[in-house]
């Protein structure tokens, strides 16, 4: 069969189905057949599956008729890898009936940590025609040595929401796992599906390695995007976090009454219960016609949740990012967001989740949880009109990830140190890694790290002929037991009496509820019988009473894109242009903070200095996410106490920070230029946050990663008990016996660049010195400094030894007791 | 009104906090008792010092597994019992339980380690009263001449155990928790440390191996808590 001829046979299936092939479809599809990889970016909903699942099918048709008709399904030609476990079993039936409807005999399958153990061996014997998996199960599969004769005639590996995938470790162990598929099959094709990004051509170099160049289609089309906020209907002029959002729950109910089905996206999990439970508080008659959706919940309750809202017979669900991604939910046909949406990609994600018909506009309804959200709504329009996306950075060659990731190649097909060192390489993250940092990972994994004594036993991979490889049948177990547990800390599994599981909580959060008290999970609230083996037994509580568990992970702090897009709409606004009923809504508040104290330019910078019941406030506005916030905070604290001792506490947000202290001191426009100079912030920053403790949390992942601590899997006998050791263990012991250990280096770079942010609290204090400073003395707290005292956390800054830690917190308990 | 507190003492709110002491003394069941920062338990009138849980071997194990831990860890512990040892002027050692880690972590360099530092400390008498590592690990190598014993072991005033035990008449010295202790800020920060946990009947002690974790523990009511970070030891309000 001709190529065309092909085509149009797929064509056929698009009118049948009454659809048409858009050009960037015809666009890849060519782009397939010439041999090329790429990335394909376009909002959901808009047929990316199609622009590159047809090319490889297309293609095996054309080779049969000249190798005569043969009606046999090919071996392994396809691999598709999508990061969530639950997406699997849905793409693997949505791609399995486009075969079907083509009379192809090709065979699709999942294969995921769910799979069954006699599924995964049958596999394993023969691979179907296209395998729909994930990056773990992908390097699992990668440690079995015969993989490579499996592999052998792999044409294409798809990788579907790369962006997602992209700045994480999972999207870095893809990197990797590319990297060998195309070491033993160089002219495979790599093609991503990916939302729209800021930086897309960092997205497509990472995801197609330091080898081939590749295409970026286009897939946008002209999707309409519609951001709207509900305003509430007597505007306060002084709300906090979180304190707005219960009022307006009336609200969110009519629009929800009014749509069929509706997706309520909160930011995160707690808040989750907090609305599912309001939600049905003033509509009782929504019990069973509402559900619930997060992470944390069990497995089956959510695929319950979705199956439902793939039939659209659930009124409404609230939930987390856990909904942002996955197949379509075509029935949606409302979204709303409660609290700001703190990036401008996240907004249009969530958007796209209703509106999948073609030219109808994807809506979302923002819910403000405290005013400025109402700026941040407008904000984000702006920036979705002027697709100012953020950008997602892949870390830097992360060596935990590496010392995985070279056990796992040493499992199956092994590797040379030269040829090693060139085909990591061709991995984007790893396009510079030093031959220091090779050779010191190669260390690690071979002799344990540099120290080796005379009477070593390590045994994890051994040299034989200069091919690495691993000997020990325990060593092999456990490795294969561990990829994979990237994701998560171990959590409390949550069990009714009866033996049914619904999801699971964090240890930290059990641990501070006591048997026989409430919580809620799950929609429901719960009792607390006992915690046992990593169990919490509960049932169903009595009174109407409960705690909302507070779930770590925490949350993200506003985008760079859209603080930027903030900070320009308070410029408008002091320039006295106020656009859109969000801006309208807001004009009294900023009128009222522009009275009291300034609004800021885009050359300004604001410092509010007040008097409160605690001592003296300062308030800044640097407008840069929480997280830099935090950074910020604790340094300027830190500078200000060195030009005078004093005791300071501090809280943030996303837009600004607030010092409060027992002095007095006036401080002049000079001295503020020099607290806030980016000159020795690195040095500075780490003698004042802290950062060791930091870095020891940050351990655990890494040990995780790089198999220092053996996790089994819930569910997995307790083997290996003697090899029980935390993360926090390893980190002290490394400190103080290899205070070299690259790894301890990777986790304090983590802090730096994921906790910390330290390239935004860099251009923030380097902006800020370029602008002037606005030095105000309000009488009172004003709109923008009312949340921020509101919500200070009193925070101790804490630069002293342990032992004056322990004292200072020993009085505070025990004046307080 | 009492004497003013030991030099360097401190008084915060009727606490008293020494400074900077690298040991604290109690008065437990008529007797007294050094509680040190290197985790250790000194009874001059008997001469004697208790530790427990030096999981010696502890690191060898993993090794062996293919988990790197670095193998000085040992190497330290067996330097600090010689300090302690030294320092206190003792005529006894007694390890509380899980001397041995580990069947795995009985490696040649492990016992060549152990029996350098038995040598030069072989003027003291040293006993093991057996814990559960011990049982899966075997007794102690011969030549390191430690004297093993079922636990409780009555030879002293007190029980010693491996093991705590629920409300007993006898009061008792015991290891195998590893209990540490979590001071909280208001701020939600907090600061976790190896401790003694000293109640009216019962005293137990800190896990005494660097490569050994803590696990967190709710004191009883007349509790008292005496953390550690190794180089100080300072006793902490537990409500």
């Amino acid at each position: 069969m001709k190529l065309q001829e092909a085509h149009r046979t797929a064509t056929a299936i698009f009118k049948k189905r009454g659809w048409k092939v858009f050009k960037f479809q015809r666009d890849t599809w060519n782009a397939y057949a010439s041999g090329e990889s790429g990335l394909v970016h376009a909002p959901t909903g808009t047929g990316k599956t199609y622009a590159v699942w047809i090319p490889p099918l297309v293609e095996w048709m054309t080779e049969q008729d000249k190798a005569g008709k043969a009606k046999r399904a090919p071996g392994l030609s396809v691999l598709w890898i999508t990061p969530l476990r639950a997406l699997v079993e849905d793409t693997k039936l949505s791609l399995l009936e486009f075969c079907e409807e083509m009379d192809l005999p090709w065979t699709v399958e999942a294969r995921t940590g769910d799979t069954s153990g006699t599924n995964k061996a049958r596999q394993r014997k023969r691979l179907p025609s296209c395998l729909v998996t994930t990056p773990e199960s992908l390097s699992v599969l990668l440690s079995y040595p015969d993989f490579k004769d499996s592999a052998a005639g792999l044409k294409a590996v798809i990788v579907d929401e790369w962006h997602e995938l992209l700045s994480t470790k999972r999207g870095i162990q893809t990197e990797l796992c590319l990297a060998r598929l195309r070491k033993w099959n160089p002219r495979m094709r790599t093609w991503g599906l990916s939302a729209t990004l800021g930086n897309l051509d960092v997205a497509r170099s990472a995801l197609l390695g330091t080898s081939a160049e590749g295409k970026l289609i286009n897939g946008g089309l002209k999707k309409k995007f519609q951001v709207e906020a509900i305003v509430p209907r007597d505007m306060e002029r002084f709300p906090w976090a979180g304190h707005l959002g219960g009022k307006l729950v009336e609200q969110v109910a009519e629009r929800i009454e009014k749509a069929s089905t509706t997706l309520v996206f909160t930011n995160v999990r707690s808040q989750t219960e907090y609305w599912f439970n309001a939600l049905l508080m003033i509509k009782p008659k929504w019990e069973g016609e509402i559900g619930i959706h997060h992470g944390s919940i069990n497995r089956k309750t959510r695929q319950e949740i979705e199956d439902r809202l793939r039939l659209g017979t659930i009124k409404a669900v609230v939930c987390t990012s856990s909904l942002d991604l996955g197949v379509d939910f075509s029935p949606v046909d409302q979204v709303i967001q409660i609290g700001g949406p703190k990036g401008v990609a996240r907004l249009l994600q969530r958007a796209g989740r209703c509106g999948h018909q073609p030219g109808v506009a994807s809506k979302v309804i923002c819910v403000p949880t405290q005013a400025m959200e109402l700026v941040e709504f407008a904000a984000a329009r702006d920036a979705i009109e002027q697709m100012k996306i953020e950008n997602r950075v892949p870390l830097r060659a992360p060596l935990d990830l590496l010392a995985q990731h070279l056990v796992t190649l040493a499992l199956g097909e092994g590797f040379s140190h030269k040829a090693g060192l060139e085909e990591i390489r061709t991995a984007w993250s790893y396009r510079d890694l030093t031959k220091e940092e090779w050779g010191w990972t190669l260390d690690f994994i071979i002799k344990g790290g540099k120290s080796l004594s005379a009477y070593d036993q390590f045994k994890r991979v051994t040299r034989k002929r200069g091919v690495f490889s691993v000997e020990s049948r325990k060593v092999e177990r456990f490795h294969r037991m561990s990829i994979g547990t990237i994701t998560s800390d171990p959590a409390i599994l949550v069990k009714m009496r009866s033996g049914k599981a619904l999801g699971s909580v964090e240890e930290s959060f059990i641990s501070r509820i006591e048997p026989g008290k409430n919580f809620f999970f799950g929609g429901k609230l719960l009792v607390l019988e006992r915690v046992r083996d990593l169990t919490a037994y509960v049932g169903l509580a009595k009174s109407k009473k409960g705690t909302i568990p507070v779930w770590g992970g925490g949350k993200s702090p506003v985008s760079s894109e859209l603080a930027q897009s903030v900070r320009e709409k308070l410029r408008d606004a002091a320039e006295g242009i106020f656009e859109g009923r969000e801006m309208k809504a807001m004009k009294e508040t900023l009128a009222l903070q522009a009275n009291w104290s300034s609004l800021p330019g885009t050359n300004q910078f604001l410092i509010e200095k007040t008097k409160t019941r605690q001592g003296t406030s300062w308030f800044l506005f640097p407008f840069a996410g929480r997280l830099a916030h935090e950074g910020m905070a604790a340094l300027v604290g830190y500078r200000m106490s060195k030009m005078e001792p004093m005791t300071l506490s501090v809280s943030f947000n996303d837009y600004g920070f607030h010092l409060c202290s027992n002095s007095d001191r006036e401080i002049g426009n000079e001295e503020w230029k020099t607290l806030l100079s980016p000159v020795d912030l690195l040095n500075e920053l780490v003698e004042c946050m802290n950062l060791s403790e930091m870095a020891k949390r940050q351990f655990r992942e890494i040990a995780r990663v790089a198999g220092l601590v053996f996790q089994g899997y819930p569910g997995a006998p307790k083997s290996g008990r003697q090899l029980q050791a935390s993360g926090g263990l390893f980190f002290d012991v490394f400190s103080k016996y290899e205070p070299n250990n690259l790894l301890l280096v990777q986790s304090q770079r983590e802090v730096l660049e994921r906790q910390l942010e330290v390239e935004r609290i860099k251009e923030a204090f380097t902006r800020i010195q370029e602008q002037s400073l606005i030095l105000n003395h309000p009488d009172k707290l004003t709109p923008f400094s009312f949340p921020l005292w509101a919500e200070s956390v009193r925070a101790q800054l804490s630069t002293e030894s342990w032992g004056d830690r322990v004292r200072k917190m020993a009085v505070i308990l025990e004046d307080s007791a | 009104m009492g004497r003013p507190g030991p030099k360097n003492g401190r008084n915060f709110g009727g606490l008293r906090l020494k400074h900077a002491s690298n040991s604290v003394e109690i008065s437990w069941q008529g007797e007294k008792l050094e509680l040190w920062s290197a985790k250790a338990i000194h009874w001059p009138a008997k001469k004697l010092l208790l530790v427990a849980d030096t999981h010696f071997g502890k690191a060898a194990t993993f090794r062996k597994s293919g988990i790197p831990v670095p193998e000085s860890t040992s190497q330290d512990d067996c330097h600090r019992l010689e300090e302690l040892v030294r320092q206190t002027k003792v005529d006894s050692l007694v390890f509380l339980g899980d001397f041995l880690h580990a069947r795995d972590g009985r490696t040649e360099g492990v016992h060549k380690e152990l029996l350098d530092w038995r040598k030069r400390l072989s003027r003291i008498a040293v006993h093991l009263v057996r814990g559960n590592h011990d049982l899966q690990s075997g007794d102690p190598w011969p030549d390191l001449e430690i004297q093993c014993h079922r636990e409780p072991w009555t030879e002293f005033k007190f029980d010693l155990r491996h093991h705590p035990v629920g409300p007993t008449a006898h009061p008792f010295m015991a290891g195998h928790i590893h209990p540490g202790f979590s001071l909280k800020e208001k701020s939600g920060s907090s600061l976790r440390s190896p401790c003694f946990q000293v109640g009216k009947n019962r005293i137990i002690l800190p896990a005494f191996g660097t490569f050994t974790g803590i696990k967190t523990v709710k004191p009883d009511r007349d509790d008292r808590i005496f953390m550690t970070d190794g180089q100080e030891v300072i006793e902490v309000p537990t409500y």
